[in-house]
């Protein structure tokens, strides 16, 4: 029996044409993954091309790292394998908006900040507000569950995702979910592909719940002397009626970078409504301060850009979560663990008790055992610490994502062998080396 | 199907003689839920108390093939709750208690039976609720609520049942204890609770559920909006929308609805109306002040004749207690009816009315309307007479059209009913192939020898009665070098 063969660049370039398949050494090495350079770069410019391209390096027994702006590629285990990266930032068409419905359907390389400003002509927004969200893909944020102080009013990319197209390891074109904003039509795809890491499919098309902008924002910091302190504020504040938009837990060093007053811990609070009710609540707010000793200091929004700079700088963001209820303790903990590192910054939302950290790029060696030091704390309380961007040499020595409770894992594991047996999505890069 | 008397002599050894119902007229209870068109009676009942008993009669059953149908309250509406093969039902009511109360997390860990009025009775003086409210709520179970993915009139605002889970733990059809999410955020690794709920059983039963809680609204405020066509009434609610309000509920009637009810309890609905919108603002009080002055002028200018705004509590309770008979009126329409969840884009809502009115009168039908507009949640209730034949058919052919309209507006076949084995088939309208191979795949992660729940939520193949196959992309033949 003869069996034709074909070549693998000759496919890819009769998919994608020449000029979007780089063989090039340079181009190549640049878009290495943890010091491992791919074979090939392939820019796709359609969700059928990204189907064929898929197929083919299925069929081929290749391995395919799918890649938005690239802002998370030292997040994750180093990859198994590697033959092809996909980079997505060609597939970036605006395919449906309708303002009416507060709903928009996106290619999944289309940025944060380019949907922001269609949006903002409406006064309607995604509220998403990751590190840098600005020039990232919003495939790559739905893929890493990224997310930001907002998460406090709006829920995460899990509650916005509403219908979700994506490519299977075979290169099948697949729909998951609705573009309306309320379906249980079938099983709820969206929900696994958030924050699934490219390993069960490859992101196209996203259809997003949006909300209205508030008319009226402002923020305030209330600087506080000690840590009980503040989580007495943020603890009256989950338990009245305000409704912030951010519920933000500052340290020192975040507060300094920001250009905010000296001070050991603040809370950074903002609130959105109508002009009164925002005025309203804000006096509350004040009560509230004084009744747990801080003092309020009145910023303009410009400080969230700042912020959001900070954390979307160093070589080294670590995620730390616990139960709310827990938010000075840990902070004391990371404060301890930390100690050898004098400019860390650390934030947290204060309703979900996720801690963001950027530590200092100096002291990068210190920090696994930092992180092992957390890992024990956090345990006693059922949290996690996940490395979710450091050096290729740091996340060798340790797991970056942490563990993960046995029969959940083994639930994983059957997801990943089902949907992707031959190992073709993103190998080994994800929770467990899934 | 029949059951040999070793295999209930296991089931008893597990839950004991208590636990088991085994005669006709036991049985005859469970043998369908509220969608009662659906009938199948399990061949036995159990009712287990602890997570170690719901273990042990999955991996039984599983190692029998005997299949499983899990149960609440039976309060669905689909049909998902009924035997349709005979085998286990399991009663999951017996396991209602209230694990963990935890107001400073905002949370509370529930057992599935547990009624979800009562959470919300047993943390109201805290200050907090729990958000999802499905009509059925005073008897409709928590771990129903999960499976169904239900919703409710304030699910416009708050979202629905999924987005107030955070954490399950649950026996899988494969007969493991599963423990996915919880109090903590962002686990890393897939998001196996938000999979899992909606599921309908057909992944396992769920043993406990970690949910949000909710603190109270500072205020709340309810307005009646009386329109004279229900075109003017869908305008509103879509003008409603696009200004950015977001009301906790908004509920439209139409004016079969509106007869039905006025000449029930007397709700006192303004004559003449062909629609009402109830609408229904809740958070800082001088924001729903200002919103609400928005929300009516905005009825006002969609044609609004008449606009009453509750003063007080009990002047709310009148607003909503027509709406709140709505189910029980419906009788003075027909005989009986069928009950469509069908969503369309907000912006659509004019344009579907519209539609149904010319649907309802291509085949002669009657079609009354209640539902959850601010969603686009439809709840036409097409009415006919049981004991005529042809009236059945046309019902059934004028949901039919309405279905495929709904879909071709951009919708979606269920909004928050769910699926069952009433809606199994529509499926087929709204997904390809490769999309349902998908989701049959994904339930042979969960239950891989199918015994959870066979024949809910995904259909079988119209021609071969077995999965659906995906088309893959065409790529040169012969092997990559």
């Amino acid at each position: 029996m003869s069996v034709s063969t074909r070549s693998v660049p000759g496919g890819l370039a009769a998919i994608v044409g020449r000029e979007r398949l780089s063989e090039d050494p340079a181009a190549l090495a640049g878009a290495a993954i943890d010091g491992r350079a791919p074979r090939w770069l392939v820019r796709p410019a359609s969700v059928d091309e990204l189907s064929r391209l898929v197929a083919l390096a299925h069929d081929a027994g290749l391995a395919v790292t799918p890649r938005g702006s690239g802002s998370s590629l030292a997040m994750g285990r180093p990859p198994a394998r590697l033959d092809m990266v996909v980079d997505l930032q060609g597939l970036a068409r605006i395919v449906e908006y309708s303002p009416d419905d507060l709903t928009v359907t996106v290619e999944a390389g289309v940025t944060a900040g380019q949907l922001a400003s269609l949006l903002g002509a409406h006064r309607q927004f995604l509220p998403v507000d990751p590190p840098g969200a600005a020039g990232r893909t919003l495939g790559g944020l739905v893929a890493t569950n990224a997310t930001g102080p907002l998460r406090c009013r709006y829920g995460g990319l899990r509650d916005l995702l509403l219908g979700v197209r994506f490519v299977q390891a075979d290169g099948v074109v697949t729909w998951g979910g609705a573009k309306v904003v309320k379906s249980v039509a079938g099983y709820d795809v969206p929900k696994l592909m958030v924050g699934s890491f490219g390993t069960l499919g490859i992101l196209a098309e996203l259809t997003l719940r949006l909300h209205a902008r508030p008319e009226c924002e402002r923020t305030w910091l209330v600087t506080f002397s000690s840590a009980s302190a503040a989580d007495q504020l943020v603890a009256a504040v989950l338990d009245s009626s305000i409704q912030p938009m951010r519920l933000q837990w500052l340290n020192a060093r975040a507060l300094g970078e920001a250009g905010g007053p000296a001070a050991p811990v603040a809370v950074a609070v903002a609130l959105g409504s109508v002009e009164a009710a925002v005025v309203e609540q804000g006096e509350r707010l004040r009560d509230l301060a004084k009744r747990s000793g801080g003092e309020l200091h009145g910023v303009t929004e410009r400080w969230w850009s700042a912020w959001d700079r900070i954390l979307y700088s160093g070589q080294v963001m670590l995620r730390v979560a616990v139960p709310a209820s827990g938010l000075a303790a840990t902070a004391s903990a990371i404060e301890e663990a930390l100690r050898e590192d004098p400019a860390h910054v650390v934030a947290a939302c204060a309703a979900t008790g996720v801690f963001t950290i950027i530590a200092s790029d100096a002291v990068i060696g210190t920090l696994p055992r930092a992180v092992e030091t957390l890992r024990s704390f956090v345990s006693e309380h059922g949290g996690h610490v996940m490395v979710a961007r450091a050096p290729q040499s740091m996340r060798g020595i340790i797991d970056p994502w942490g563990g993960v409770d046995p029969s959940a894992f083994q639930l994983m594991r059957r997801l990943k062998q089902t949907f992707d047996p031959a190992g073709t999505l993103n190998p080994g890069r994800f929770v467990g080396g899934l | 199907m029949a059951l040999t008397s070793a295999f209930v002599d296991a089931l008893r050894e597990i839950v004991g003689s208590n636990g088991l119902v085994l005669t006709d007229e036991g049985r005859l209870v469970y043998e369908c839920d509220m969608h009662t068109f659906y009938k199948g009676m399990p061949d036995v009942v159990v009712l287990p108390e602890r997570v170690e008993q719901v273990q042990a009669i999955v991996r039984l059953c599983r190692t029998e093939h005997v299949p499983i149908v899990p149960r609440g309250s039976g309060t669905g509406l689909i049909g998902g709750a009924m035997a349709p093969v005979g085998g286990v039902m399991v009663g999951m009511n017996r396991m209602n208690r209230i694990l963990d109360l935890d107001f400073r997390n905002r949370c509370a860990t529930v057992e599935p039976g547990l009624i979800n009025l009562w959470l919300t009775k047993a943390v109201s003086e805290a200050g907090y609720f729990f958000a999802p409210d499905p009509s059925s709520q005073m008897v409709s179970s928590i771990g129903g609520n999960v499976s169904t993915n239900a919703g409710g009139p304030h699910c416009l605002k708050y979202g629905i049942t999924t987005n107030h889970v955070i954490g399950l733990e649950m026996v899988t059809g494969k007969g493991e204890l599963v423990k996915t999410g919880g109090k903590v955020w962002d686990r890393p690794g897939y998001d196996l609770t938000g999979v899992a709920v909606g599921s309908e059983g057909t992944f396992g039963l769920v043993t406990a559920v970690t949910v949000r809680l909710l603190h109270a609204p500072e205020a709340v405020k309810t307005a009646l909006a009386s329109f004279a066509s229900m075109q003017a009434a869908a305008e509103a609610v879509s003008a409603i929308i696009a200004a950015g309000i977001v009301p906790a509920a908004l509920e439209m009637l139409d004016e079969r609805m509106i007869g039905a009810i006025n000449a029930g309890v007397g709700a006192g609905f303004p004559a003449g109306a062909a629609a009402v919108l109830l609408i229904e603002l809740d958070g800082p009080r001088a924001e729903i002040e200002i919103e609400t002055e928005r929300a009516v002028a905005l009825c006002r200018e969609r044609g609004a004749f008449e606009v009453r705004v509750a003063r007080d509590e009990a002047e709310r309770a009148l607003l909503w207690k027509g709406r709140k008979e709505a189910a029980g009126a419906v009788g003075r329409l027909a005989p009986s009816y069928l009950l469509q969840d069908a969503v369309v884009p907000r912006s659509k809502l004019p344009a579907i009315m519209r539609e149904m009115e010319a649907i309802a009168a291509r085949h002669g039908v009657l079609i009354a309307n209640v539902f959850h507009a601010g969603d686009g949640n439809l709840h036409p209730l097409i009415c006919y007479d049981d004991r005529d034949p042809v009236q059945l058919e046309r019902a059934k052919t004028a949901n039919e059209e309405l279905l495929n309209a709904c879909i071709a507006m951009g919708g979606s076949v269920t909004g928050e009913h769910g699926v069952g084995i009433d809606k199994a088939k529509n499926l087929l309208l709204q997904y390809g192939e490769a999309d349902l191979n998908f989701m049959y795949r994904l339930r042979r992660v969960f239950d891989p020898d199918g015994v959870m729940n066979p024949g809910k939520l995904l259909p079988s193949h119209p021609a071969c009665g077995e999965g659906f196959r995906p088309v893959r992309p065409i790529l040169p033949e012969g092997a990559w070098i």
